[in-house]
């Protein structure tokens, strides 16, 4: 029996970090009518007090439906203390419900000087030949260098939490210039996913679909945390419509409407883009597109569990629901697991809405 | 103005679908399911559709209309679909949803004979094509009774419904049995495509819907350990199994007797798993590229075309009273609406012989039975044995081969047995077993055959549907078997073996593999 410190209530068995191993081990033989699953290593990285616990609750909901080795991580650079401290525990689940699947969970709570270890110590707990994911929290810190991402192969950030989302964006470049294996997922890109589907479900109506030359304005509403998820689909919507930057009229507009966007349209048809921030909408609230007498709109009223496709035009009207995307980031986190794949449109998209984040700036 | 937009959109691409999913598009359609009263409709159709509502992967603006021969409203009938709903729905029963999905629900009744019921539906699809807009495509689902099949697609015809608008299209689901020997199927085969194009004509097989099944091409052709090894230089022997604890409940035994397992699923489901295991890689993903590739496997099936041969390689077999799940249960002859002289098999099991190059000498067995103890279905193939230079008797000799396993249901997912040896001082070899199962790892529940199916015949995607020459095919082969059973003089009809309801089936298809020097994987 090794010796074992003292028992957290969530995060488990705290154990010496050069006996993590052997405990994990033990913790399985106590057992063995668990199955131990584990598709990927999921590593949670965050510099918030408190954030250990609240992410292995996160944690055990998000094993549910992704089964993963979790490794928790709770960094204070600025503590004077220099300390690695760590825990070991297993989120259970009964798998229709007759069989316990389990996923190991590992937190670590680096402070002071040992946060530069953090590579060396945490990275050796990963479950070999598993993808490495890791979704950092909060602000990208200096932690977050070519050392670190170098060996991820998903990063997941959230740009909704970043205060200057144009640089962080620049460092998520840089970072993605060395590490080309790495592929990036910003959940705020993924909180408008429902809201695409919707509006490409409209538009496999071929009255949608020739009407679209004609579109000539777009409205956007959306919590005001959440400009870069408005902004995103606005770059989307304009790459995959073809659309041009409209300079002369975004600076006409800019006197006017701060909220104001401009394009140009294949046909040379100008389209004016509005992104309203509303404290009651949910994170985005509204797509609508409109010309001439045709409109097409998805909406997510704050609170309700379903979007309302609408699509109108001259003796044509078409409403369905359609499912919306969720809301808490551990869910977010869990829909875009299962989406998998290379995210390929959000690297198609993402020059566009950096020229975006860039123009709105400089205003 | 609504023309005008049609014409300028019918060359038109959606550009926001990319990327956002990695499928084929499905597209706005009418659903006109005959034999909408049903059970399939009830308990298998719309709750497919309405999940595909709930998930968000039904196009807006599909509309299902209901065409059987009870009289009944709309309001009727979407009473019906919703008590059952509740009941059956994988994602359970939202009345949000429900509320907006039923108002696309009608009915229309008709007697599948009449013609000026097609007449009106015509007339009624045209109204909600000028209602809703947009496309007047139409799919239309064969889910009645079998006898009614040629009466359906030949007035389909007459009605005009078969062909399509410029710019849309019009499609057929048939639903099994497709035909009960060559003949019929050709004949079928004949009406269907005298109505409809091949490349409209859908033939379901839910199995081929099912997560494991479509895995099969995954797990064969995107890992390069296993096609090297996928074939006579490695492989020893192939079994494909399907078993059911369940007999005759809920008065199956009528049309059950009429059919026989081998009929009702060998000729289909288990020859179409046979097939995607057997094929060769196709040029592509394409439908015909990967049903070309089928259709080879089932000609290249040795024929077993004479009474003699069909008793060599092939033992149908009845349940006697037994105990299933702690419970009695009858014999089969005993069963609710069986005849009680009886020569329809509840049980078959098969050797098959793939004259293939890459199959030469490896036999394919089959087996499917109601009453057995579980119910399960299951590939297993089976690796030969490395030369036992090494681990000879000394050393207590090899406990069996590899054996890689694909569950297709319950509990889906794949195991590979290996050989390890014991901890220990001496050297003892004992198997063991890596297993993935598809709940556990992936959490989320896989959507339902029909959903998949649906959606694949929506968007026009054929890989998953059974072509006319495989289904003949398969017929062909069936054919010899069921002739030698039952168009022979009695004494030279292969016998009727008999098993204890509850048992893994009668010795005599024990005999058949021993005879190989092989036995049933003990599932």
């Amino acid at each position: 029996m090794s010796e074992t410190l003292e028992m957290h209530p969530e995060l488990g068995r705290e154990v010496e970090i050069g006996s993590i191993d052997r405990e994990l081990h033990q913790l399985w033989a106590e057992d063995e009518a668990r199955t131990n699953a584990s598709l990927i290593n999921l590593a949670v990285y965050s510099e918030r007090p408190g954030a250990l616990e609240e992410n292995s609750r996160t944690i055990r909901e998000l094993t549910r439906e992704h089964a993963c080795r979790a490794l928790l991580i709770g960094i204070d650079r600025d503590a004077g203390k220099t300390s690695i401290r760590a825990w070991i525990t297993a989120h259970c689940h009964l798998s229709h419900g007759h069989k316990s699947v389990c996923c190991e969970q590992i937190a670590f709570a680096l402070t002071g000087r040992a946060t530069g270890r953090l590579r060396n110590t945490v990275f050796a707990h990963l479950n070999s030949d598993l993808p490495m994911v890791v979704w950092w929290q909060g602000e990208l810190s200096p932690i977050f260098s070519e050392r670190f991402h170098g060996l991820i192969d998903r990063f997941v950030f959230d740009s909704a939490e970043w205060r200057d989302p144009r640089e962080s964006f620049g460092r998520i470049e840089e970072a993605m210039e060395h590490s080309r294996q790495m592929i990036i997922h910003d959940l705020a890109w993924s909180r408008s996913h429902q809201m695409r589907v919707s509006l490409a479900a409209l538009f496999d109506d071929p009255v949608a679909q020739a009407a679209l030359p004609a579109i000539d304005r777009v409205e956007i509403v959306h919590h005001p945390d959440q400009h870069c998820a408005a902004l995103q689909l606005l770059a989307w919507l304009a790459v995959q419509a073809g659309w041009r930057d409209g300079l002369e009229l975004d600076l006409a507009l800019s006197g006017e409407s701060r909220g104001g966007y401009s394009f140009e349209n294949q046909g040379g048809v100008p389209v004016v883009a509005t992104l309203k921030a509303d404290p009651q909408s949910a994170a985005v609230g509204a797509l609508v597109l409109r010309g001439g007498e045709v409109t097409v709109e998805v909406r997510h009223e704050a609170g309700a569990r379903f979007l309302t496709r609408r699509l109108e035009a001259p003796g044509h009207a078409m409403e369905a629901p359609g499912p919306v995307d969720p809301v808490a980031p551990a869910e977010v986190l869990g829909e875009q697991l299962s989406r998998g794949g290379r995210n390929r449109l959000f690297l198609k998209i993402l020059p566009r809405f950096m020229r975006l984040l860039a123009g709105r700036e400089d205003r | 103005m609504r023309g005008d937009w049609r014409n300028r959109a019918e060359h038109m691409t959606n550009p926001f679908r990319e990327d956002l999913v990695s499928r084929s598009t499905p597209e706005p359609c009418t659903v006109v399911i005959f034999g909408a009263t049903g059970d399939l409709t009830h308990r298998k159709l719309v709750p497919a559709l309405y999940n595909l509502a709930v998930d968000g992967e039904l196009p807006p603006g599909v509309k299902i209309l209901g065409f059987a021969r009870r009289d009944k409203s709309d309001e009727e009938f979407r009473t019906g679909l919703e008590d059952l709903n509740r009941k059956v729905s994988r994602s359970g029963h939202d009345e949000e949803v429900w509320g907006s999905f039923v108002q696309n629900i009608h009915y229309h009744r008709s007697e599948f004979g009449d013609a000026d019921g097609y007449k009106r539906l015509a007339e009624r699809l045209d109204e909600i094509d000028r209602e809703r807009g947009g496309k007047g495509n139409r799919l239309f689902y064969v889910a009645s009774a079998p006898e009614f099949f040629d009466d359906i697609l030949e007035h389909l015809k007459d009605a005009g419904l078969n062909a399509c608008r410029e710019g849309c299209w019009s499609r057929v689901i048939v639903e099994k049995p497709f035909g009960t020997d060559l003949a019929t199927a050709q004949h079928l085969n004949e009406v269907v495509n005298r109505t409809f194009e091949e490349k409209d004509t859908y033939r379901i097989d839910h199995y081929l819907g099912k997560e494991t099944a479509q895995n099969l091409m995954v797990l064969r052709f995107a890992n390069a350990i296993f096609e090297p090894l996928w074939n006579h230089r490695f492989i020893d022997q192939i079994q494909i199994t399907c078993s059911e604890n369940l007999g005759m409940e809920g008065g199956r035994g009528g049309y059950y007797d009429k059919s026989g397992a081998l009929r009702d699923m060998v000729q289909n489901h288990l020859l179409q798993l046979l097939s995607l295991v057997a094929m060769e890689p196709p040029t592509d993903l394409s439908a015909d590229g990967v049903r070309d590739e089928k259709v080879k496997v089932l000609r290249s099936l040795r024929q077993w075309d004479t009474p003699e041969k069909v008793a060599d390689n092939v033992v149908r077999g009845q349940y006697v009273a037994g105990h299933v799940d702690g419970r009695s249960v009858p014999g089969y002859r005993e069963e609710d609406r069986v005849d009680p002289e009886s020569m329809t098999e509840s049980y078959v099991a098969l050797r098959l012989l793939v004259d293939t190059w890459r199959w030469s000498g490896v036999p394919f067995y089959i087996r499917m039975g109601k009453r057995l103890p579980k119910k399960a279905t299951e590939i297993s193939v089976h690796f030969k044995s490395p030369p036992d230079v090494l681990f000879s008797a000394a050393h207590g000799g090899l406990p069996g081969s590899n054996v890689l396993v694909i569950r297709i249901q319950p509990d889906e997912g794949i195991s590979l047995r290996m050989v390890s040896k014991m901890p220990g001082t001496s050297l003892r070899l004992e198997p063991v077993k890596m297993d993935f199962h598809y709940a556990t790892s992936f959490g989320k529940s896989s959507p339902e055959a029909y959903e998949r199916l649906l959606l694949d015949a929506m968007a026009g995607d054929a890989t998953l549907f059974a072509r006319r020459d495989e289904v003949e095919e398969a017929w062909r082969f069936i054919d010899h078997i069921e002739r030698a059973w039952h168009d022979v003089p009695g004494d030279q009809q292969p016998a009727m073996a008999e098993f204890v309801a509850g048992s893994w089936g009668p010795k005599e298809a024990d005999d058949l593999l021993r005879a190989d020097g092989h036995a049933w994987r003990r599932l």
